[in-house]
């Protein structure tokens, strides 16, 4: 596996995973909300 | 090469100069996935109208799973180690990808006992076999950090119930306009629920065949830059030694482990499994109560973000500080907290949050740290095996812990009309459960070396499978894990 190869999975496998769990972080803390509204 | 042998752990060692921070999220896609067991109550009413059926009937698919999952880990574990991590992903992601599969054919053809077969018995597989598949091969790549390592992967169990909880609710929507997402209390017809599972299961399938292919297992004498592992062993309770995981199950600290996790996740529960109605009947005041339904489910999306959030923070401090003293913070402060809850707790909202909410970060800290534990104790040998043992504590604990909480609050009065004062019983029987497990990590030792094996054994391969290991004498007999990270909810899915 190339360098660039590599660096290109890096990016993609963490902005899989960052856009998975920003989506479930957010829409909770949107619900989360109505705790204190 | 075919493609089915590109799965053995020979062909998934990784080339020098490989990023071994490709490893983290191969590993949360696939927990990112199978976290969704915890957000199954968002379908579940809607399960109930389409099968018309009791709640019981519906709730035994998860009970199903949970089992499974269990037992799965425990058998399995051994496979998954010799087999190496790419094929056991592979495997997790074909069960749990195909028991959507069935259960949509069994929502589809209103058989029910194809929504067991299917989600409970398929999926509950694909449960196990997907938790501790990247388990010990995070551990060999992060022997300097194991803790962050099994932090990440752990946390993203947590993180799947956020995800599939939202994403259920707006895909029912879509699929089904009579739908209202905001609604807790409202149904999906059945077609919905076919697309739903359907939906999930190619999405879930497409998303760990991606953790499938970028995992690989670090070359067996690759060590981090800059890594002496003399540093490690020179940390108390840690070894440099292997010991099978045939051999761990025979020895007293295993067994003081079980009782701890067992310990932490049984109180954990104990908020997790009432958190809605627990935080209306603190604050109730006759038969109203200062905190509403909306509030409640908010209360449940905070424990859901301290669960998850308790994974990382806390296994990854527990890299610096020691996993037996971590234990002890989890279940020493977890008593005082215990205890200040049922005390104070009903003086003010934001304090039973804070309380609350910090308890239920070390139960999910629990969780994060225990394969790092187990490395510490037993090499990293057979470290995945031997998680998959200790996982059964987490099964009995989810029997434990409400049936305790249940058996007390059904004894002070009906539910809706309970007051702070009926959780008492409940919370200080938790403070002495947490102090069990407090005595029992105390008591944890180093493994006595008569477990250790001869020689420092070869990476496991399918070709050469793990020799037998020799018996040793019986140090202790065997004395005896839901894990929710509740999606916002109100119902059982914060259990986990």
């Amino acid at each position: 596996m190339s360098e660039q190869t590599q660096r290109i999975r890096l990016v993609v496998s963490w902005l899989l995973v960052t856009v998975l769990l920003g989506y479930g972080v957010i829409q909770t803390l949107i619900t989360a909300a109505k705790l204190f509204g | 090469m075919s493609v089915l042998s590109a799965l053995d752990r020979r062909h998934t060692v990784a080339p020098a100069g490989f990023n071994r921070w490709l490893i983290p999220p191969a590993a949360l896609s696939v927990h990112l996935c199978i976290g969704q067991a915890y957000a199954t109550s968002v379908y579940k009413n809607s399960l109930i109208a389409h099968f018309d059926v009791s709640q019981t009937a519906i709730g035994i698919i998860f009970s199903i799973a949970i089992v499974m999952l269990g037992l799965s880990a425990a058998v399995g574990g051994t496979w998954v180690e010799t087999n190496g991590p790419r094929k056991a992903m592979f495997v997790s992601a074909c069960f749990w990808g195909a028991g959507f599969l069935v259960g949509a054919l069994g929502i589809a053809t209103q058989q029910l006992w194809l929504l067991y077969l299917g989600y409970g018995f398929l999926g509950g597989i694909g449960l196990g076999i997907g938790y501790i598949s990247p388990v010990s091969t995070l551990i060999k790549w992060f022997p300097d950090r194991p803790g962050l390592a099994t932090g990440l992967a752990i946390m993203g169990f947590g993180g799947g119930a956020l995800i599939a909880s939202p994403l259920s609710r707006q895909l029912l929507s879509y699929y089904d306009s009579g739908y209202d997402p905001s609604v807790s209390t409202s149904i999906a017809d059945g077609h919905a629920l076919v697309l739903l599972f359907v939906t999930l299961g190619l999405a879930y399938f497409a998303i760990m065949m991606f953790g499938v292919a970028n995992i690989r297992v670090p070359a067996q004498e690759w060590r981090p830059d800059g890594f002496d592992p003399a540093t490690v062993a020179a940390k108390p309770l840690v070894t440099t030694a292997s010991v099978s995981a045939a051999n761990a199950i025979r020895t007293r600290s295993f067994w003081l482990l079980w009782i701890v996790l067992f310990c932490n996740v049984t109180a954990g529960i104990g908020i997790l499994e009432q958190a809605s109605p627990m935080i209306q009947d603190f604050f109730r005041d006759g038969t109203a109560s200062a905190v509403g339904v909306s509030a409640a489910a908010g209360f449940v999306g905070v424990l859901s973000l301290f669960n998850m959030g308790g994974r990382f923070v806390w296994s990854s401090a527990s890299d610096l500080i020691g996993r037996k003293r971590i234990y002890l913070i989890y279940l020493g402060l977890g008593m005082v907290l215990y205890a200040l809850l049922a005390s104070v707790g009903d003086s003010a909202t934001w304090l039973f949050v804070v309380f609350a909410g910090v308890i239920i970060s070390f139960y999910g800290g629990g969780f994060a740290t225990a394969p790092a534990y187990l490395r510490d104790l037993f090499g990293t040998y057979q470290v995945g095996a031997i998680h998959g043992r200790l996982l059964t504590a987490w099964s009995a604990a989810g029997v434990a812990g409400p049936l305790i909480v249940n058996g007390f609050l059904d004894a002070q009065g009906e539910p809706g009309k309970l007051t702070a004062s009926a959780y008492q019983p409940a919370l200080f029987t938790m403070v002495g459960v947490l102090a069990v497990g407090f005595i029992a990590n105390l008591l944890v030792r180093p493994v006595p070396e008569r477990y250790h094996e001869a020689s420092a054994p070869a990476q496991p391969t399918a070709e050469a499978q793990p020799t037998a290991e020799a018996q040793p004498t019986a140090e202790a007999q065997p004395t005896a894990e839901g894990e929710p990270t509740g999606a916002p909810n109100t119902s059982k899915e914060a259990t986990a």
